[in-house]
């Protein structure tokens, strides 16, 4: 991570915070394209959960917040009406660290990706 | 050079976190219990604050990011995978997957360095 030596100040600035809704939409984008018209098989659907993660971590690297740590998680299931519940707590700084989420379902399977952003002091 | 300045052996994070993991996912959820619907939001809920509670407690100061998944076993297949941008050597993650009859627990503990 480049660090800027005129640069002291231990917080983001509000316009490089880590913004949830941009992150939804990167999301959105690369779900839709990998998981379009496929079908849940056990040996191709590991590929797809790697792919995916490194894809959107490629991607958030590209948005250019600086000094911000990512943890991408992807989930994909079968469908087959089974019940499914996921809860998350965090202990962290609220006003620099946020976390963004997008589901993606379809007739085969469905998709769950969480990206949490964590700024590095 | 007596013995008693020697410091003990740091234990790993997974070392710290993974009994927590055991421990409060087994008191939340029994070997008897059978998947309902309308509680699992409640059992998730108990679950991660169980954890967080417990973890906040460490001695190392980190962010912590708890993650807990409970899906019904009904023979339908799960895959999950994590990608992180992170420092590797001061940043790790735990992760605690419990089988039962009728559900299954997997829950993952993130700890960043400050």
């Amino acid at each position: 991570m480049a660090t800027v030596a005129e640069n002291f100040s231990l917080r983001p600035n509000h316009k490089k915070k880590f913004r949830a809704p941009v992150v939804k939409e990167i999301m959105k984008k690369v779900l839709q394209q990998k998981l379009d018209g496929q079908e849940y098989h056990p040996d191709n659907v590991t590929n797809y959960t790697k792919e995916i993660a490194d894809t959107i971590c490629a991607r958030l690297k590209e948005v250019g917040w600086d000094r911000y740590k990512y943890i991408v998680q992807v989930v994909i299931g079968e469908q087959r009406g089974e019940g499914l519940k996921m809860g998350c707590r965090c202990f962290w700084d609220s006003d620099t660290d946020s976390y963004a989420e997008e589901m993606y379902t379809s007739k085969q399977l469905f998709c769950v990706a969480t990206v949490y952003g964590i700024y590095h002091y | 050079m007596a013995q008693e300045d020697i410091p003990e052996r740091i234990p790993t994070f997974e070392e710290e976190v993974s009994p927590i993991l055991k421990e409060v996912v087994d008191s939340v959820i029994g070997p008897n219990t059978t998947y309902n619907h309308s509680k699992v939001g409640v059992w998730v809920n108990q679950i991660v604050e169980g954890c967080m509670k417990e973890i906040r407690a460490l001695p190392m100061p980190r962010k912590y990011i708890v993650n807990c998944t409970i899906l019904q076993q009904n023979g339908a297949g799960l895959h999950a995978a994590t990608s992180c941008f992170w420092d590797n050597e001061a940043d790790t993650s735990c992760t605690c997957t419990r089988s039962y009859k009728t559900l299954v627990v997997i829950t993952t503990v993130y700890g960043l360095q400050l």
